[in-house]
């Protein structure tokens, strides 16, 4: 008779027949009914109408049927609680059982229900299964306290099993041991700091002792806690290294690489002229090559984490280039990672060989991976600059073979090596425009026509190339429509005689005929900077751009160093930090690499020597500012202030310049241009602004446009700060983002501009606000519509609400924000006027305005100073008015107007300020009294604002 | 931790679902099930995420072996656990298929709830699990030598199933009731991987060999046994061998049960196996092959005036005449085009050594131009060699102590596969 019969369907009266066969008075009659109803169980039938017979069978010293009735109440209990009541006793007196194997079974079943009445009964029971005599027994009731603690942390604490389990960590028996840590462990990551698995020399000392002897499992809750300990100096880093190390060639390789992870941590620690150093990286390579002779899905969670081994310190693996060869029947997501390993490795020492390999690569089959490997190809060019050479020639060897993708790829990446090695290889612009018409993918497009434009001078027949893609302008993808706008501006820059007409074509495509913002805008830019200033624009459009960096995709280094401390966990594979992807406050504590302590001796210094090789990435932290802590939780942040108001980078991009010609006064122009594109020329011409533009080789219509921009009469508008870099692109794996805040009729708007410095396509953008002082949440979803192409940039405007979250931040007006595109999420902060929040029904009655002020105790009120401002109290009056800063009263006395201000916060909160001007005298002096005194700086930086610009 | 374990039939039917931890719903079965049939090709199946779960799965014997957790967890862990928890399985029911699961799930249930505890995982060895095991396991079919199984050759994992099982390693371990076949016997299996690149111009490029010693122990009170390997076995690069006949490995390691306290002097294993299948020793021998690759390939690739593809591939087996099955190639050998892998399948059963096969493919390709030959190859090749280790890696002797009492049996088996055997053209 076999047990498959159990899982036949149901009949209607099943449930019936199975309460009469529990109720059977012979045992293997019931042991075959609880059977069938824990089949039922699995596969997903409701018997728990069972419950009360099945209880009653629980009563037997028939383990087997014992154990069949515990697995049923364990999947039961909670939806019965009451019922499960009933099963209590019989725990109790199981836990007294003179066979251990009851004992423990009883104290593991109790803890599994999670029922609150059965906790108080089970606190007994379990005190003296924790100190009961068989280590069977006592490693489950270790286990079971952190069930105990999961359901009630308050109970497991008043009843002491805290101490208890502490106590275990010493235990004879390496089992118990090892349980013990594990639960500790647990406990202590929803109490962080409460000291509970007090790590000292001692108590290390006992964990490596149990670690040779416990079994593979237990090993790796040793290892793991081990991980968590921040030796004193390098000495017991050492010793801690060498009786880790012979874990390094144990079979299982969870237990390898919870040994990896203390050794890299405790590694850091050490001196690196220390001999030992050397050993120790010598050792860490062959058990790291042996993980990839494991089963594809090992190896790729290997790969995974020697991507990070790598990145952190190549010097490991640097001999090791050829186990990443990747091998013909590796699966498609091993055959990638080893690419990007292999890469990563390449040195001049190696590069012969890797690009022999890469060229196999690119004649296999399999698409995604041909692509690949011919991208690296091109990422080794710009790695090893002795190699570029021969990578383009292999490149142009590829391009030959006229396979479509094959060649589309090869231009997307010879448009980065001409940008890393200018004026080099030009040569083989001609082959590449040989191929110009199989290009079908607008990567490879965008590319090409990025290399026309740019070698304008170049390519005779550059107008024709580039007229050719301008038929199907409308057709195009974003990327390819933006580039070959950029393109033909750049050729009229060169060769203006002969391309005046395609200038105007492609503007008017982009300007007219387009939906897409971003092509208009960027449309309406160039022609106004030609028509405006040719000179300048051609110091924009052709101004001479940065070289690209070498690695695009290195993981940023505070990111890096959490990651190295979690190796061998999920956060490796994802490489994302555990908060990024775990549920609550569980596992949140950000770990870091502890600092290099020395032992006083004056031999950890002489790390400026060799810092020729492998020490770079270890360099690196230090040049980049602590990023570091962005990284995390937004929840729990420390940072210190952003710097918001850093120089603003020379910024790269010629998109990036445009804007920054117009500067930050005319994005309220553009904003209106942009919202009212069809108003046309109906505008009266504005000549007091229009430079003497007229011999601008371009004809009427730009003259039109640029009266548009000048005639549009613009109010006295809200104020709004220029755009900074919030996020630099090194920082965010080549996105950055810089913005601004403005107030535009009662909406809030996040005014962001995305640049895409990376070489791919940036894609699936959001955003997300961290709590903050004034709720600010965003109304809508980031609108990115199109995917951002290398080198593109779009701008977007965010609407905010004052709705979402509160939590006081400092400054008040910090503004925690992450962002997300298809590469990874990014954080960084900024700082906003809180000019922005200042809400339009903020003039107060003057009655109110009165007894408001008197009744704010005069504690509250606080006085600045602003000194050189040339306005008058009217043109103040007016300008703060634009900010919703609302003059209700003005005096004059003694020659000093005092002027009576009020301001309502989007949350309610009032500030009534009082601003004395004095003639002739540019310090002003003003007082400001609110209820929320805190709020008086951010408002006194806002008059500051408003005031001066 | 782990937060749930589950096996799902191919078809995704639940066989057994096992909560630890109470932190995640059922519903998480039937929303992998969705997630890993939705996979494509590209993707890696490893880890996958579903809002606060993570799902980690392997597949053995046409079932999806799941855990979930919550926790940062370690994936190896998770891995080495679910590969643990098949082998338990096959040791305990015998072989690993839907139904020898479905039969006994009591028996699985019960293994689990020892294996793992809130999530914690307590131990895998068969020894200690012996002692709380109470259920007995259901054998599908009483043991037969004809019972041909989906498992490979001595239960390896081959890349050809065609080949004939031995199913004397695929019956439960323990079996009080009645000795059905239940002989004393153990079986040492020496396993040998290779994987070898060969350019185009016929040179060795790339020549690793991953072995390994299994040993599985039906013997129910064997106290040691003592392996003795080849006695020139050296270990590492530095060490020079001399004079020829050493065997070399660059790597090694043990399982934790073996004592190598005579290793060093003699070359000798001792181990006290337990009941079940484990592997003693793990070895690893990276491009210095102490022969020469066992086949060799001739291509020449040519387009003919008609403008098709010709591709002439000469086979040769360098493996010394007598090293394997004498019977001559026989006619049987099948050749197909298979357009999706864009592949031609050359199918030989049987190649003797020192023998040399040849074949000549005309294909029509359009557009074929001289450029297009570049894109031709490279040629992989699978096969196995029974009786034959790449290493030279023997087993001198195998003894047991105490002598067993009664009839006992041990087999020591040699095999080598291919991992992935590439020749470039």
């Amino acid at each position: 008779m076999t047990d498959s019969k159990y899982f036949t369907t149901t009949k209607k009266g099943e449930i019936f027949e199975l309460k009469a066969e529990l109720n059977s008075d012979k045992k293997e009659k019931k042991k075959e009914a609880v059977k069938k109803v824990i089949a039922s169980m699995t596969v997903g039938k409701d018997v728990s109408a069972l419950f009360p017979d099945v209880v009653n069978c629980m009563q037997t010293d028939n383990l087997e049927l014992k154990k069949l009735v515990y697995l049923y109440l364990m999947n039961y209990a909670k939806s019965q609680p009451d019922m499960a009541i009933m099963a209590v006793n019989t725990f109790v007196k199981d836990c007294e059982d003179p066979n251990p194997l009851i004992r423990a079974l009883a104290v593991r079943t109790m803890g599994c229900i999670r029922v609150d009445k059965i906790t108080e009964y089970l606190c007994e029971p379990l005190r003296k299964c924790l100190k009961d005599e068989d280590p069977y027994v006592r490693k489950t009731a270790a286990v079971c306290v952190a069930k105990l603690h999961d359901i009630n942390a308050q109970l497991v604490e008043d009843q002491g099993f805290l101490d208890t389990l502490k106590d275990l960590i010493s235990d004879s028996n390496p089992m118990v041991v090892a349980n013990a840590v594990a639960a500790l462990s647990e406990i202590a990551e929803s109490h962080p700091n409460s000291n509970l698995l007090d790590l000292n020399p001692q108590s290390i000392n006992k964990l490596l002792t149990a670690l040779n002897e416990c079994t593979e499992w237990g090993q790796i809750f040793i290892l793991d806690c081990l991980a968590n300990y921040t030796p004193r100096d390098d000495r017991e880093s050492q010793s801690i290294c060498e009786r880790v190390t012979p874990r390094l060639s144990h079979a299982n390789s969870a237990v390898v690489l919870s040994a990896v992870k203390v050794l890299m941590k405790f590694m850091e620690m050490l001196p690196k002229d220390l001999d030992y150093y050397g050993t120790l990286l010598k050792k860490l390579a062959p058990p790291l090559v042996t993980l990839l002779s494991a089963e594809p899905e090992l190896q790729y969670v290997a790969l995974r984490n020697i991507n990070l081994i790598v990145q952190k310190r190549p010097e490991i693996l640097k001999h090791e280039m050829k186990v990443f060869f990747v091998k013909y029947n590796d699966p498609i997501y091993v055959k990638l990672e080893k690419l990007d390993i292999m890469i990563r490795l390449a040195s001049q020492a190696n590069i012969a060989q890797v690009l022999a390999e890469l060229k196999e690569y690119a004649t296999e089959v399999d698409v995604d991976f041909v692509r690949k490997a011919v991208r690296a190809i091109g990422r080794c060019a710009i790695k090893v600059e002795q190699s570029a050479e021969r990578c383009v020639s292999t490149l142009l060897d590829l391009i030959q073979t006229k396979v479509n993708y094959v060649v589309q790829e090869a231009i997307v990446v010879i448009k980065d090596i001409f940008r890393k090695y200018p004026n080099k290889y030009e040569s083989v612009i001609a082959t590449l425009c040989e191929n110009l018409d199989s290009l079908d993918e607008p990567e490879a497009r965008a590319a090409m026509i990025w290399i026309v434009g740019e070698y304008a001078e170049r390519i005779d027949n550059a107008d024709e190339l580039l007229e050719s893609f301008l038929e199907g302008f409308h057709d195009e993808s974003t990327q390819v429509q933006l580039q070959l706008l950029t393109a033909i501006v750049k050729l009229f820059l060169k060769k203006p005689t002969e391309t005046q007409e395609l200038v105007q074509q492609v503007l008017s495509l982009a300007t007219q005929d387009s939906d897409n913002p971003d092509l208009r805008d960027r449309g309406y830019i160039y022609w106004r900077l030609l028509s405006t200033d040719p000179v300048a624009a051609k110091e924009v459009v052709l101004a001479e751009k940065p070289l690209i960096s070498e690695e695009t995709d290195l993981i940023e280094p505070t990111l890096l160093e959490e990651l190295i401390c979690h190796i061998g966990t999920l956060a490796s594979v994802y490489h994302k930090p555990p908060s990024a992807f775990v549920e609550g406050s569980r596992g949140v504590m950000h770990k870091r690499l502890p600092a290099r302590t020395g032992s006083g001796e004056g031999t950890e210094c002489p790390d400026v020597g060799n810092a020729a090789g492998g020490s770079a990435p270890e360099a690196a932290p230090s040049i980049i500012p602590s990023q570091g802590d962005l990284l995390g939780d937004l929840l729990n942040l420390d940072l210190a202030p952003p710097t918001t108001t850093g120089p603003t980078p020379s910024t790269s991009g010629m998109q990036m310049g445009g804007m920054d010609l117009l500067g930050g006064g005319l994005e309220s122009l553009l904003f209106n241009m942009v919202s009212h594109p069809k108003m046309g020329a109906g505008f009266g011409a504005a000549p007091a602004v229009m430079p003497a533009s007229l011999n601008a080789p371009v004809g009427g219509g730009l003259g039109d446009l640029f009266d548009l921009g000048g005639g549009v009469g613009m109010p006295m508008g809200a104020y709004i700060p220029p755009k900074t870099v919030w996020l630099p692109a090194m920082k965010a794996k080549g996105l950055e983002i810089s913005g601004t805040f403005a107030r535009r009729a009662g909406v809030i708007q996040m005014e962001l501009v995305l640049t895409n410095k990376a070489m791919s396509v940036m894609t699936d953008f959001a955003i997300q606000f961290n709590r903050n002082s004034f709720g600010l949440a965003p109304a809508g979803p980031l609108q990115v519509l199109t995917p951002l192409g290398p080198n593109q940039t779009i701008e977007v405007s965010l609407p905010l609400s004052t709705v979402g979250p509160v939590m006081k931040m400092d400054p008040l007006n910090n503004l925690q924000v992450a962002v997300k595109n298809n590469i990874d999420v990014f954080y960084f902060s900024c700082q906003y006027p809180i000019s922005m929040l200042f809400v339009e029904d903020g003039k107060m009655e003057r009655q109110v305005f009165l007894a408001t002020w008197k009744d704010i105790p005069n504690d509250n009120e606080s006085q600045f100073q602003i000194q050189d401002c040339h306005l008058n109290s009217e043109a103040a009056s007016n300008k703060l008015q634009g900010s919703n800063i609302f003059t209700i009263a003005k005096r004059t006395v003694e020659g000093q107007d005092m002027l009576y201000m009020s301001i309502k916060l989007s949350n309610g909160i009032w500030v009534l300020a009082e601003l004395k001007v004095q003639a002739g005298n540019p310090n002003y002096t003003i007082s400001l009294k609110c209820r929320a005194p805190e709020v008086s700086q951010c408002v006194f930086q806002c008059y500051e604002a408003v005031l001066k610009n | 931790m782990i937060s749930q374990v589950f096996i799902l039939s191919s078809k995704g039917d639940h066989l057994i679902y096992k909560d630890f931890r109470g932190e995640a719903g059922k519903d998480a079965v039937n929303k992998f099930y969705e997630m890993v049939t939705a996979l494509t090709g590209g993707q890696p199946p490893v880890v996958m995420k579903h809002k606060e779960l993570h799902f980690v799965h392997i597949r053995q014997g046409g079932l999806y072996w799941v855990a979930t957790t919550k926790a940062d967890a370690s994936p190896f862990t998770i891995i080495e656990f679910l590969n643990r928890l098949t082998a338990l399985v096959k040791d305990y029911c015998g072989c690993l298929s839907e139904k020898s699961v479905q039969m006994n799930f009591a028996l699985i249930y019960e293994l689990l709830d020892e294996v793992v505890d809130f999530g914690y995982i307590q131990t895998t060895s068969t020894d200690i699990l012996k002692n709380f095991i109470q259920t007995e396991a259901v054998s599908s079919k009483p043991f037969s030598l004809f019972d041909l199984s989906n498992v490979g050759l001595f239960g390896a994992d081959t890349q050809q199933n065609k080949v004939a099982p031995s199913a004397a390693a695929t019956r439960p371990i323990v079996s009080s009731q009645g000795e059905q076949g239940g002989k004393n016997e153990i079986f040492v299996d020496v396993i040998e991987r290779m994987s070898v690149v060969i350019g185009a111009n016929g040179v060795l490029m790339k020549a690793d060999i991953e072995g390994e010693i299994r040993v599985k122990c039906y013997m129910p009170s064997c106290s040691e046994m003592r392996i003795g390997l080849n006695e020139e076995f050296s270990i590492g690069k530095s060490q020079l061998s001399g004079y020829g006949a050493a065997v070399r490995v660059d790597e090694c390691s043990f399982h934790q049960a073996v004592r190598l306290d005579e290793f060093d002097t003699y070359r000798i294993l001792k181990v006290c196996p337990s009941q079940g299948e484990q592997t003693v020793m793990q070895y690893q021998l990276c491009d210095d092959l102490p022969t020469a690759p066992p086949f060799r390939l001739f291509p020449s690739i040519e387009r003919d005036s008609g403008g098709r593809l010709l591709m002439y591939l000469k086979l040769r087996c360098d493996l010394p005449p007598k090293s394997l099955s004498q019977e001559l190639s026989s006619p049987d050998q099948s050749a197909e085009l298979q357009p999706k892998n864009k592949a031609v399948h050359w199918e030989i059963p049987r190649f003797p050594g020192g023998a040399q096969l040849s074949a000549l493919f005309k294909l029509e390709v359009s557009g074929l131009s001289a450029a297009s030959l570049q894109e031709v190859g490279p040629v992989s090749l699978s096969f196995e060699l029974p009786k034959y280790t790449s290493t030279g890696l023997q087993i001198r002797f195998l003894r047991l102590s105490p002598i067993q009492p009664g009839p006992s049996q041990r087999w020591v088996r040699y095999v080598t596969h291919s991992d992935s055997y590439t020749i470039r053209i």
